[in-house]
C-alpha cells in the first residue's frame, strides 16, 4: 500500500513537472517570437557602414550581427590537419645573414611575444678556436622526426601532414618535457603573463599562430602557420632585409626568397651551395636547410652594441 | 659691370650649392673607383635584363625608377636612382656604390654578379636625360606594329614550349618580332620559377622556343600551372597567357602522418610499441590475478589438511 503512494506521488510529479516545462517552453518561444516581431515593427534606426569597396551604405540597426569568428573547434581541427599536399622547407643562407634582427621583430610582433622571448634567434656562431664566426638564425627545426612530440603526455605538440610541428595551448599542461627533449633549445616557456594578454583576451586562440600566449604553457616557431594558410610566407622570411631566408614546398621542389621574391629550385639550391642539416647525426631530419657562410657579403662584427652591425 | 659680377656670383653659389646636393650623402668614393666604366653597351637587351636584375635586388627598398616610390627609411630614405640628381654620378661611382654599400644599403659585392651590377647601372642610365642619346647604339629594329600577340605550342611529347611573338606592320602584314624577351614562369606556392633557361629571346622570325626541365614536380597527373609573358611590358604593354599544361613529373604528396612512428599520435604508434605495451600490461595483471587466485586457494588448502 505504502508502495503503491509512493509510485502515485512519482507519477504526479513527473506529470507536472513535465507540463510545466512543456508549459514554460510554450511560453517562452511566444515571447521570443513575440520579441521578433516588435524589433520587426519597431521603427528602424539606420546606422551608417562603410563597405568593403569602399561604398558609405544605411543599415537598419536590428539587422546587424556581431561578426562571427572563426570558432575554436574549426582553429584547432583544421590547425591539426594541416595543408594537404604541402612539405614545407626552409633555407636559410648563413653567408647574407649579416644580424639584422628583423626576422626577430617580425616575429615577436605576429606571435605576441616581449624582445625577449624567441621563437626564432639570431646567435653568433664560432664552431672553434680558429674558424671564422658567423651569424645563424634559428628557428625550430620542424623535424620529420621530431623528439618533442615523442614526449608530450597530453598531445599537445603534434606533426602535421604538411611537416609543420605545431603546440595546442589549449592541451599544454606545462610539463615542459618538450622543451627538454628539444636538441635545438628552440622552445620557450610563457613563464608570466605574456604581452598583452589584457589586450588579446577575448581572442579566439588561433592554433596556427599560437595567439594568444598563455601564461603556463608552451611557445614555438610555427612557420607562421597561419600565413601559409593564405599563400603569404612567415613573417620572418619576408622580414628579412638582406636575402637570407628561402621558404617553400619540397613536393614543389620550389623555394623562394623572402627579400627579393626570386624562385629557384630546392634541390638545385642546396646541392649548388652544400646545403645542410643542424645535428643531422641525431637523426632528427630537420626541415630548415643551412648554406654554409661562405663567400660572405659582409664582415663579421660580432659587436652587437656596434650601430653599423645592426642594420 | 656690376651685374656681371652679381651673375657670376650667383652661377658660382649655383654651382657650389648643386655640387653640395649631389654630394648631400656625404659617401665619398676613391677616384680610381669613378674612372671605371661600364663595358656593357646599352642596347635594349641589356636595359630589359637590367630591369629584370632591378625589381629582384633593389626595387624592394628604392622602388620604381623615376616614380619616387622608395620606402620611407629614416634617417636616410633611399635614393629614387631614375632622379637626374642621382644620375650625374659617373657609371664608376655607382657601380662603387653598389658594391660597398652604407648604412642601411647593404653590399652587392658578392651577392650580384660583375655582369648583373653593370646591366643594372645600364637600366639605370636608361633614365639619364643626357647621355641617352649618346649611349644608344645601332641594334635589332622591329617594325611598328600593332596588336601585338603570341602563339604558345606546348610540345608534350619532349618537354618543350615554343612562343611565336607577332604584330601587324602597317600594310597589314603580320609578322615576327625580333629579339624581345620572354619569361616562361611556372606557378609555385610563392612565386613564379622561371624555366626560361640562358637565351630566352625571339629570333628572326618571332620564334622562342626553351626546353622545360625534366625533372620539375607537377601534380598527380604532372600538370602544372604556367605563366608565360613578354618580360617587359615596355615594348607591347602587358602580353601574358595562363596556361595548365602537363611537362609536369607526376608527383603524389607522401603524408608523413601515414606511417607509424614514435613521433606519431596514438593512433598511429608503432605496432612493436603496441603490442610490447599491451602484452607487459597483460602480464603483470596476469601475475597480480595469479597471485591472488593462489592467496584465495590458501583457506581451501588449509581446510583440505585438517
Amino acid at each position: 500500500m505504502k508502495e503503491e503512494t509512493s509510485n502515485n506521488s512519482r507519477r504526479k510529479f513527473l506529470k507536472s513537472f513535465g507540463i510545466s516545462v512543456g508549459a514554460a517552453g510554450v511560453v517562452s518561444s511566444f515571447s521570443l517570437i513575440g520579441a521578433a516581431k516588435a524589433a520587426a515593427k519597431k521603427p528602424a534606426e539606420m546606422v551608417n557602414l562603410l563597405t568593403q569597396d569602399g561604398q558609405l551604405v544605411q543599415v537598419d540597426k536590428n539587422q546587424l550581427r556581431p561578426t562571427v569568428n572563426e570558432p575554436l573547434d574549426e582553429l584547432q581541427k583544421r590547425g591539426r590537419e594541416g595543408i594537404p599536399g604541402k612539405s614545407f622547407v626552409m633555407v636559410i643562407d648563413l653567408s647574407k645573414c649579416r644580424n639584422a634582427r628583423k626576422c626577430m621583430s617580425a616575429c615577436q610582433n605576429h606571435h605576441q611575444l616581449r624582445a625577449d622571448q624567441h621563437h626564432i634567434n639570431v646567435l653568433q656562431m664560432q664552431d672553434a678556436e680558429h674558424t671564422a664566426p658567423y651569424f645563424m638564425p634559428k628557428p625550430c627545426q620542424h623535424c620529420d622526426n621530431p623528439p618533442c612530440t615523442k614526449v608530450c603526455p597530453v598531445d599537445a605538440t603534434f606533426k602535421r601532414q604538411d611537416g609543420i610541428v605545431l603546440i595546442d595551448n589549449e592541451r599544454c599542461i606545462g610539463c615542459r618535457f618538450c622543451i627538454a627533449a628539444c636538441p635545438y633549445s628552440a622552445r620557450i616557456f610563457q613563464w608570466t603573463e605574456p604581452k598583452d594578454s589584457e589586450k588579446y583576451k577575448d581572442l579566439t586562440y588561433n592554433i596556427e599562430a599560437n595567439v594568444p600566449q598563455k601564461k603556463g604553457t608552451v611557445s614555438k616557431c610555427l612557420f607562421s602557420a597561419d600565413r601559409l594558410r593564405e599563400d603569404k610566407l612567415p613573417s620572418c622570411v619576408s622580414a628579412c632585409p638582406n636575402g637570407v631566408y628561402y621558404f617553400g614546398d619540397r613536393n614543389e621542389d620550389a623555394v623562394t626568397n623572402g627579400t627579393t621574391g626570386e624562385t629557384v629550385r630546392f634541390s638545385k639550391l642546396i646541392e649548388e651551395n652544400a646545403g645542410y642539416t643542424l645535428m643531422e647525426e641525431l637523426g632528427t631530419k630537420p626541415r630548415v636547410y643551412y648554406l654554409p657562410p661562405k663567400n660572405r657579403a659582409f664582415e663579421f662584427n660580432g659587436d652587437l652594441l656596434n650601430e653599423e652591425n645592426l642594420h | 659691370m656690376k651685374n656681371t659680377i652679381k651673375n657670376i656670383a650667383a652661377l658660382f653659389l649655383i654651382f657650389v650649392f648643386s655640387g653640395s646636393i649631389a654630394n648631400a650623402q656625404g659617401w665619398t668614393v676613391p677616384n680610381s673607383a669613378k674612372k671605371k666604366q661600364n663595358p656593357y653597351e646599352a642596347t635594349s637587351k641589356n636595359i630589359s635584363s637590367g630591369k629584370k636584375i632591378y625589381n629582384l635586388h633593389c626595387k624592394s627598398c628604392h622602388g620604381d625608377p623615376t616614380m619616387a616610390n622608395m620606402i620611407p627609411l629614416a634617417p636616410v630614405a633611399p635614393t629614387d636612382l631614375g632622379s637626374q640628381n642621382f644620375l650625374v654620378q659617373s657609371d664608376g661611382e655607382i657601380y662603387y656604390k653598389v658594391n660597398k654599400g652604407q648604412g642601411a644599403m647593404p653590399t652587392f659585392e658578392k651577392t650580384i654578379s660583375d655582369e648583373d651590377k653593370w646591366m643594372v647601372i645600364t637600366f639605370l642610365r636608361s633614365f639619364d636625360k643626357n647621355k641617352k642619346m649618346k649611349q644608344q647604339v645601332a641594334e635589332v629594329k622591329n617594325p611598328e606594329v600593332t596588336d601585338v600577340k603570341f602563339e604558345l605550342n606546348v610540345n608534350e611529347a619532349d618537354k618543350t614550349m615554343l612562343a611565336k611573338l607577332s604584330g601587324v606592320t602597317k600594310k597589314g602584314k603580320r609578322v615576327g618580332l625580333q629579339g624581345i624577351e620572354m619569361s616562361f614562369l611556372v606557378k609555385r606556392s610563392f612565386g613564379y620559377l622561371d624555366v626560361s633557361g640562358e637565351d630566352p629571346y625571339t629570333n628572326e622570325s618571332g620564334d622562342v622556343q626553351i626546353q622545360f626541365p625534366k625533372d620539375l614536380p607537377g601534380d598527380r597527373e604532372g600538370q602544372v600551372n604556367m605563366l608565360v609573358k613578354v618580360t617587359d611590358d615596355a615594348f607591347y604593354g602587358k602580353l601574358e597567357e595562363k596556361r595548365v599544361v602537363t611537362l609536369g613529373v607526376p608527383t603524389d604528396p607522401v603524408n608523413p602522418l601515414d606511417e607509424r612512428a614514435m613521433w606519431g599520435t596514438r593512433a598511429n604508434a608503432p605496432i612493436w610499441i603496441i603490442v610490447t605495451f599491451v602484452g607487459g600490461v597483460l602480464a603483470i595483471w596476469s601475475v597480480i590475478f595469479l597471485v591472488l587466485f593462489q592467496m584465495i586457494k590458501l583457506p581451501k588448502l588449509a581446510k583440505n589438511k585438517d
